[in-house]
């Protein structure tokens, strides 16, 4: 049995892990303001109006709530962003002092006379529509029944935040690694919490109350601890014939030898981290479960080895079935790796349903943010997951991750 | 511990809830319904699914045809997926807008529908729905779905009574956490510990702990709001109590009592007793609701019998929110 494969990952990981600058929150505020100007003049936009969550906090750097749907959306921050102004519009109750924006009140957008104020916004500050090219992600309806952009030439603002997110800054990255690490540290504070007899809330309980101890800012998505069946047809019927996850679904109490998936979430100035390792509960994996992990390595390390600026996703795709036996090591319905920051996926995504020649097309940058997560699954002994999250470099790539290690797996 | 046990059987609420989707969508003249929140999709279908904190991209998560009263649902597993929607109405998670157009495109009724009503639009599913419903006006319905939601069932309001206890529960531990030393972060750990002892990991609005004034080191606003079982239980406090609390418990008493059938948004305004520096009323059920009607906010409003609301006020330096049931003749904290 080779022991060794996690370890020498872990080094290959250690080698590309550089030390974050201190993040300058300013800076970072500046540079993607001047980055969604570019993209406004790009693509010929006058003004983006921008409603979706992470697009505002994109382009004003307005704090992340880990609040659910219907709070995010009534309570919502609206940016409008005018292409030629130095500083975004932010509306919104409440707003950080030290944000470079034109604050306004509150814009109530989901509700009739919320629109009715946004229009009124709208015409103060870009003026009469007609004709402009402008960009909205969403339109309430509310906003429809005001015919809030009656009249303008209205494009799709999700690509120009979109194109403007693509590679990220030093001060973003920073984010994303400051996240990660202390996703990876409130793990690894509470991973004895699940043992035989215990529920996943319990376990959640215990990591989010961790995440408070800690510092963090919000948490984005209910800590998945799933249990996982062994084979397939022992689990959840899915559209795409293979194994369920994440499910979400349920409180389920630990047994002796489950195979437990976790992923996890959580917010730095709006960046966001993603946890991903697989634990087996009150013993350790045995020789069938090792090899999993083993293969999980072989395929990460077959993936970064060949990762560097100019590499397409289909290169990457394609090392990692190579690494596999030839079989796609990932879920068909997610991706061999995805990109993250204000988003917890985004662009770049690689081996998605878009297929091959979008991955083909895909070509790796400085600055683009690859969370990797292959799965290698047998059936009737079951599966490994696990995710690591690296920036590309000018020359290759760097760990934004802590080092956070694989137990019960070395 | 774990949550309570729903006082309704499931499939009864999802059924009663499911028809008055339908009835609304029948009234107004819909052939097709799309959905894109959470929270709505929840409500007509009682699908569970992994939450995941704030805004998503408007898409087409639920697709509801009147005429077959059917419901096409995305999602790639069965997992927490009602029996009443069939494996074959599923529409798996896609990156691909040219999949998700097929998706849809094989749901009867769709291509032929002349009124389709949107929670709201993007303009990437603007295109895709003038292709795929060609004939067919789109027709806000983000305000049929409030409507539907604003009046609660009985096993709704049963629903969000025992997710107030989940919610005093956390608020009773934060309480004793909060002048124990460690402050504001003891205090919201001890609340989130105590909501997943009772099974709930999931917040609405979360545990939310703040200074009550500038010059007022001791005392905290301390406000809860957790997803239990799809329902909102929350609440309001102002920690430690102060000596007397009796000015702030009769200003809330006044403006709960304002919240009866018939009342108008300067009803309420009214009701609000000189002093009071912050007051909300909102609708609560599946999370935020509507009405919403603050100083600035809710012309046109009135308050409706089987109305669940969430008053909050702040008199004296002193917070009070608290779910309320609006019946025929008085209005019950719950």
């Amino acid at each position: 049995m080779n022991g060794g494969v996690g370890e020498d990952l872990a080094r290959f990981l250690a080698e590309r892990r550089t030390d974050m600058a201190p993040i300058d929150a300013g800076r970072m505020r500046r540079e993607r303001h001047a980055r969604v100007q570019a993209e406004l003049a790009r693509q010929g936009v006058e003004a983006a109006l921008l409603l979706h969550g992470p697009n505002v906090v994109y382009a004003t750097g307005e704090a992340v709530r880990g609040v659910d749907v219907s709070h995010a959306t009534f309570e919502r921050p609206v940016a409008l962003v005018v292409a030629g102004e130095d500083r975004p519009h932010l509306l919104a109750g409440h707003v950080d002092p030290t944000l470079d924006v034109e604050h306004r009140p509150a814009a109530w957008p989901e509700l009739d006379e919320g629109a009715a104020d946004l229009a009124r916004v709208l015409g103060d500050v870009v003026g009469p529509l007609a004709g402009r090219r402008v960009a909205v992600d969403e339109q309430t309806g509310a906003m429809l029944r005001a015919g809030v952009l009656d009249g303008a030439d209205i494009a799709d603002a999700s690509h120009v935040v979109g194109a403007a997110k693509l590679t990220k800054t030093d001060d973003e990255l920073a984010c994303i690694a400051q996240a990660q690490r202390r996703n990876e540290e409130a793990m690894a504070a509470i991973q004895a919490t699940a043992r035989v007899g215990a529920t996943r809330s319990e376990v959640a309980g215990a990591f989010l109350a961790r995440l408070v101890e800690l510092g963090a800012e919000a948490n984005l998505i209910d800590p998945i601890f799933q249990p996982m069946p062994r084979t397939v047809i022992d689990g959840p019927r899915t559209t795409t014939r293979t194994v369920a996850f994440p499910t979400g679904v349920g409180d389920p109490t630990f047994g002796e030898g489950d195979i437990v998936w976790v992923d996890s979430g959580i917010d730095h100035l709006g960046y966001a981290s993603d946890f991903g390792r697989t634990w087996v509960i009150g013993r350790d994996p045995n020789a069938a479960e090792r090899r999993l992990f083993e293969r999980w390595c072989d395929v990460m390390v077959a993936v970064l080895e060949v990762l560097k600026p100019g590499v397409t996703g289909g290169d990457l795709c394609r090392a990692a079935e190579a690494a596999n036996g030839g079989d796609r090591p990932w879920l068909p319905h997610f991706y061999l790796a995805h990109g993250v920051g204000v988003e917890s996926a985004e662009m770049p995504l690689v081996g998605t349903d878009l297929g091959p020649e979008f991955d083909d097309r895909l070509a790796m940058a400085p600055g683009m943010v690859l969370v990797l997560e292959p799965v290698i699954w047998d059936d009737g002994v079951g599966g490994y997951r696990a995710e690591e999250i690296v920036a590309v470099t000018e020359d290759g790539w760097r760990h934004l991750g802590g080092g956070h290690p694989y137990p019960p797996f070395a | 511990m774990t949550a309570p046990t729903p006082t309704t059987e499931d499939a009864e609420l999802r059924s009663a809830r499911r028809d008055r989707v339908f009835d609304a969508m029948a009234t107004a003249g819909l052939d097709v319904l799309v959905l894109g929140r959470r929270d709505s999709v929840a409500y007509a279908t009682g699908v569970r699914s992994l939450w995941t904190a704030g805004t998503r991209p408007f898409g087409p998560a639920c697709v509801l045809v009147e005429a077959a009263r059917s419901i096409h649902l995305l999602s790639s597993w069965d997992e927490g997926v009602p029996p009443e929607v069939p494996f074959e109405h599923l529409y798996g998670v896609t990156w691909n807008g040219a999949i998700l157009a097929g998706a849809l495109a094989a749901i009867p009724g769709l291509a032929t529908a002349t009124r389709v009503g949107v929670e709201a639009l993007s303009p990437g599913f603007e295109r895709m729905a003038r292709r795929l419903a060609a004939a067919a006006e789109l027709v806000p319905a983000d305000d049929l779905m409030r409507a539907v939601r604003a009046l609660k069932l009985p096993a709704e309001v049963a629903r969000i009574r025992a997710s107030v206890t989940v919610a005093d529960a956390a608020m009773e531990v934060a309480g004793v956490a909060l002048p124990g030393g460690g402050g504001p972060a003891a205090a919201r750990v001890a609340a989130l510990e105590a909501a997943a002892r009772r099974g709930v990991t999931v917040p609405t609005s979360g545990v939310v702990v703040w200074p009550a004034g500038p010059a007022d080191g001791a005392r905290f606003h301390v406000d809860v709001g957790f997803l239990v079982d799809g329902y909102e239980g929350g609440l309001g406090r102002t920690l430690p109590g102060a000596d007397d609390d009796a000015p702030v418990m009769a200003a809330q008493r006044r403006l709960v009592d304002a919240c009866r059938p018939g009342a108008t948004a300067a009803d309420l305004r009214r009701a609000v007793p000189t002093g009071v520096t912050r007051w909300r009323v909102r609708g609560s059920g599946m999370g935020f609701e509507a009405p919403v009607v603050t100083d600035a906010l809710g012309r046109g409003e009135v308050i409706e019998e089987h109305m669940v609301l969430s008053v909050e006020l702040e008199l004296d330096g002193t917070r009070r929110r608290d779910l309320v049931a609006v019946g025929s003749d008085a209005t019950e904290a719950l």
